[in-house]
């Protein structure tokens, strides 16, 4: 691993992690270890119909024995949309909190709450339900449009208009760029391939959850699995008819998201609903079955891709037509559209664009955003019609990309047509150079291609862009806000509403306010928050946390560094009375002698450090230092990543094996060189597992998931399965980005978007056979072997 | 729009957290207490060895005992024990006693590699030898090592004590030939040759913690030319209802000599020996084509250390 920082205090420094005891320990508090006075449990009878129209439940029995239940008639009648990062008039609202037309297997129908979990479960199986129709579920997306099938949705919202949905359609979006037709009647090379990819469970470590307290001024106070605490007061309020100042949402500490929490999570809303019956605390907490049969899963998207080239290698055309399924709900199914053509058309300069995106309702689990977005799968297709092009041409995939790939200077709109703005740090070029350097690149073609065990090289490029800001303020709410107090010990409190997944978002802020106010890390202290005193803050998303946060809170440490300038003149003033002091030379800078920040004016002996001017202040009378910001970001700059891939085929039985990985990535400046690592570390096996593991399969006459949910049918590589790590070489590119904070761009899913790509160009390059479909299981793998032995 | 007939999902009585039935309790301390409860209860009795299967099946409700016997608290059950001509292991020995064991290390290679491939040290600090038999998963990891070893089962009861090779201990998926009121005491494993002799274990699996997809254990005796095999047994699991021998393999190489045709056209006959199924883990069709390719590794292996 290559460091690049130089000449900061704490920036790019190895410190320990701020919760790192907390967590080791078992001591950091996560949803599920919340325990209230009184606390009922709760559990939810899910549909066990793909889908139907249920006519009754019968609840005697279950409230004999002493259970609270709840149906759909005790719930808000209202149709809603969990995910509020769109403006309303762009959420398609078709979801409701419990439902007497489930259409999934899995959807709520009722919950019941009862003083212990086994009690809860016991009242669940004492309720029966009565069904009017079951009808046959549509589990293809392409069968879903056809004429004549089973509407899934009659009706949906809109924001508040009403519209009707057309051969299971949810939405879709249409675009187009200069003449393609004509382009690709004047390319020398065109390539048209079809390709669909697989359907992913998030796999975090908690599985979904939430505590509710009835609150005694009528609210309610709310610990639950999520990505934005604020977004998740909002729709409480909104669907329970609740003041927002009296719906307290709880952050806490969060065991992983990859994008399953964006949106409210429904067990949130259900466990608020029986808490509002009870009247008592509830705690609701999805099994992994549960959590993994119903409540969340990635899109699976289908492709067609058609690209041009003039034989001189310029790119001059891109067709490309994206199918989604979205299951029976939709999330962000509209945005995504959006974004899945901003992944296209700013990974390279197609010059010519056609686009058609459809989102189609299935009667399987809703699909919802996971690490990437869609861009993972897109970059997949791209950059596998890229090498494909690039072979046709007899030029170096290599050489190919950084002729066509969008770069410095060039328009980028990687989340969505709303979004755009110039390019204005770039690493790719270091990152090809250092990485096809490392791995050896030309080696690729004389690698063993024959015989038992094969090796290929394969190269995929791509990006994330850092948040989802923009110029003008379009259809997604992209703002932060941090509020900063020193207190009276010149210990500092940062106080943010962004919720840290577990990556160490936090610790990154922590370090950007130690370096903007020469602070230890150690005197600032993250206050644990709830939505009542914190600004609003959209979400923990689109790889944000420490590009938007990170850049509120140097904002406020900056506005905080004034106030202490300010009443360092004013002790400087009162101390050296005969001195008059020019505030522009006063200064601020940790000294390790004093382990604190000192401020004092060059070439004299005025100085004071800051835990002695903030018990001053106090003692004199001068207030408090704190100072808030809200703050939005007018780009979303795109964190670049080039992925080296060297695989070992065992043509036998189609196992695949990571020999080396070259990891590079433009994340411009480093705040944290460990906990990057670890993304990319990260990134890159949960893209290998994307690639050749993991898919959920369903019955086709029942709609249900095959494996049940059970984590011994859906597995996921452990540490064991990793390549070793003298043979992952993670590569910083030597960048800055001018609008992050102090240089710095996003990193959660530039780690993992163009994975899949490179390890599919590399057991391309092994055996010589392209694979249009994920995930390249050894099955897969062995019956394309088997065929092309046929010949 | 017409209503059909779907049979409704089993999702609302089904996960691994909560046990929401209520059963009866017990921890013996001496194996006569532990036979006497089983006696008297029967079939409503599961034994807790382990528990990692027991309680994630009762969890999911595939098994509803009335009655849970833990007999993790007799001593007796949980040892290792050299005689002159085998090893005696007691059925509540723990994977990772076992896997720790130089013996078994060195002299029972294929069983000792079987048990590293199960699931996590954590999970092999909790699991048993003898809960692993007795669930009778046909993907279970330990039974083709026994069955390459011949072990024997010594299993008890009240009414006495029997011996069952391994080879006729499984019935079916999940099930045995132990009786409703018999526990498993032992797993009696003879002694291999100490020379000439190679044993080898092979798992084909999704991920490094996973089920099998396919496994295969082979032990392979060779002639004093060191070239032709003079025995070979050879068991897959996880291709048929229980673990299986492939007999009609080890047939063909016995006498034979050890080259490449005749390992090939040996595990061309174990993979027609076998009947897998298709599942979520993988197909049926895989099964067989990767089956012959681990059975050639495993015998090659085999003969390696067998000659070395």
């Amino acid at each position: 691993m290559t460091s690049v920082i130089e000449g900061f205090a704490f920036i790019g420094k190895r410190i320990p992690r701020k919760d790192a005891e907390l967590k080791v320990t078992g001591k950091a508090q996560f949803t599920s270890d919340i325990w209230l006075p009184g606390m009922l449990y709760g559990r939810i009878l899910k549909s066990p119909y793909a889908h139907a129209i249920i006519r009754r439940i019968d609840t005697s029995e279950a409230e004999r024995l002493g259970a609270v239940v709840i149906t759909w008639k005790d719930v808000p009648n209202k149709l809603y949309n969990p995910r509020l990062v769109s403006i309303e008039e762009d959420t398609f609202k078709d979801w409701q909190i419990l439902t007497n037309h489930p259409r999934f297997v899995g959807e709520p129908i009722a919950a019941v709450a009862a003083s212990s979990e086994e009690a809860a479960q016991r009242a669940l199986e004492a309720l029966r339900i009565e069904v009017e129709k079951v009808y046959k579920p549509i589990l293809d997306p392409f069968e879903s449009m056809m004429p004549g099938a089973p509407k899934i949705h009659e009706k949906i919202l809109r924001g508040n208009t009403e519209i009707i949905v057309e051969n299971n359609v949810g939405a879709t979006l249409e675009y187009s760029e200069g003449d393609v037709d004509k382009a690709f009647r004047e390319a020398d090379v065109v390539i048209e391939r079809r390709f669909k990819t697989n359907r992913r469970y998030h796999f975090t470590l908690e599985p979904r959850g939430a505590v509710c307290r009835p609150d005694p001024d009528g609210g309610i106070t709310v610990w639950s699995t999520t990505q934005t605490i604020h977004n998740t007061k909002i729709l409480i309020s909104q669907l329970f008819d609740i003041p927002q100042s009296k719906v307290r949402v709880v952050k806490t500490y969060l065991g992983g998201g990859f994008g399953s929490s964006i949106h409210v999570n429904h067990v949130t809303l259900i466990a608020v609903a029986l808490c509002l019956k009870a009247r008592r605390p509830v705690k609701l907490i999805l099994t992994r079955e549960e959590d993994m049969m119903h409540d969340h899963v990635s899109y699976q998207m289908y492709f067609r891709i058609k690209a041009g080239t003039k034989r001189d290698g310029t790119l001059i055309a891109g067709e490309f037509e994206n199918i989604m399924d979205i299951g029976a709900h939709q999330i962000q199914a509209y945005p995504l559209l959006g974004t899945a053509l901003g992944w296209f058309v700013s990974l390279y300069k197609w010059r010519n664009i056609r686009y058609v995106g459809k989102a189609v309702y299935t009667n399987k689990v809703p699909a919802c955003a996971f690490r990437g977005y869609g861009n993972p799968q897109v970059t997949w297709a791209v950059e596998t019609v890229i090498d494909e092009l690039a072979e046709e041409l007899g030029m170096d995939p290599v050489e190919f990309r950084l002729k066509n790939y969008k770069g410095k200077g060039e328009i980028f709109w990687g989340q969505g047509p709303t979004v755009r703005s110039v390019i204005r740090s770039d690493g790719v070029p270091e990152l090809m150079d250092v990485g096809r350097k490392w791995i050896g690149w030309e080696r690729r073609n004389k690698l063993p291609k024959t015989g038992r065990f094969r090796r290929g090289i394969g190269v995929a490029r791509g990006f994330h862009t850092s948040g989802a800001g923009g110029p003008i303020s379009g259809s997604t709410i992209d703002y932060s806000g941090a509020v900063i107090k020193v207190n009276e010990d010149g210990t500092i409190d940062y106080i943010t509403a962004l919720q840290d997944h577990g990556g160490g978002t936090l610790d990154a802020h922590v370090k950007i306010i130690a370096e903007e106010l020469q602070v230890p890390p150690k005197k600032i202290n993250v206050v644990p928050v709830d939505t009542s005193f914190t600004p609003y803050d959209v979400c923990t998303h689109a790889s944000r946390g420490v590009y938007v946060g990170g850049e509120a809170a140097r904002r406020a440490a900056q506005e905080i560094k004034r106030k202490i300038k300010e009443l360092a003149m004013r002790y400087f003033e009162q101390e050296y009375k005969e001195r008059p002091v020019n505030f522009e030379a006063i200064r601020i800078k940790y000294d390790p002698k004093v382990n604190d920040a000192v401020i004092y004016v060059e070439g004299t002996n005025m100085r004071i450090t800051l835990s002695e001017l903030a018990k001053l202040a106090w003692q004199k009378n001068w207030g408090t230092l704190i100072a808030s910001v809200t703050y939005r970001s007018t780009v979303a700059p795109p964190s670049f990543t080039v992925y080296f891939v060297e695989v070992e085929v065992d043509t036998e039985t189609g196992i695949v094996r990571p020999v080396r990985v070259f990891a590079g990535a433009d994340m411009g400046t480093v705040i944290n060189p460990d906990l990057a690592a670890g993304q990319i570390h990260g990134g890159f096996m949960m893209g290998w597992s994307w690639t050749i593991l993991e898919d959920t399969v369903y019955d086709p006459e029942t709609g249900e998931l095959l494996n049940k949910g059970l984590v011994i049918d859906y597995k996921i590589p452990t540490a064991q399965d990793t390549p070793k790590l003298k043979d992952f070489y993670v590569y910083f590119a030597h960048t800055y980005e001018p609008t992050g904070p102090y240089g710095a761009k996003g990193i959660g899913e530039a780690a993992a978007n163009p994975v899949p790509a490179a390890i599919a160009n590399a057991i391309a390059n092994a055996l010589g056979i392209r694979f249009y479909e994920l995930p390249i299981a050894p099955e897969r793998i062995l019956e394309a072997l088997k065929k092309k032995e046929k010949g | 729009m017409t209503n059909v007939n779907i049979k409704p999902s089993i999702i609302n009585y089904f996960n691994t957290r909560i046990i929401p039935i209520d059963f009866e309790y017990f921890e013996p301390k001496t194996l006569n207490e532990a036979l006497e409860l089983l006696s008297k209860f029967g079939k409503e009795a599961k034994i807790l060895a382990g528990g990692t299967d027991l309680l994630v099946q009762m969890k999911i409700r595939r098994k509803t005992p009335k009655y849970v016997i833990n007999i993790k608290k007799i001593p007796e059950l949980a040892f290792i024990r050299m005689s002159s001509d085998a090893i005696h292991i007691g059925a509540a020995t723990k994977l990772r006693m076992l896997e720790k064991s130089e013996y078994i290390r060195k002299y029972y290679q294929a069983l000792y590699e079987a048990i590293r491939s199960m699931a996590s040290v954590q999970i092999r600090n909790m699991a048993t030898i003898g809960g692993n038999l007795c669930n009778a998963s046909p993907a279970a990891d330990t039974a083709p090592p026994l069955m390459i070893y011949e072990a024997k089962l010594k299993l008890i009861s009240k009414k006495g004590e029997r011996v069952v090779p391994i080879t006729e201990f499984f019935k079916g998926p999940g099930i045995t030939v132990c009786e409703p009121d018999e526990l498993l005491l032992e797993i009696i494993i003879p002694k291999p040759p100490t020379e000439r002799f190679g044993s080898k274990f092979i798992k084909i699996a999704r991920t490094s913690m996973d089920l099998a997809k396919v496994n295969v254990a082979v032990a392979l005796k060779v002639d004093s030319d060191m070239k032709s095999i003079e025995d070979v047994k050879i068991a897959l699991g996880s291709v048929a209802p229980t673990p299986i021998r492939a007999y009609s393999a080890e047939e063909f190489l016995k006498g034979k000599e050890f080259n490449e045709e005749n390992i090939r056209k040996a595990a061309e006959i174990a993979s027609a020996e076998t009947k897998p199924i298709t599942d979520v883990r993988s197909t049926a069709w895989y099964r067989k084509e990767v089956a012959k390719v681990i059975v050639r590794d495993a015998l090659t292996e085999a003969y390696r250390r067998a000659t070395r």
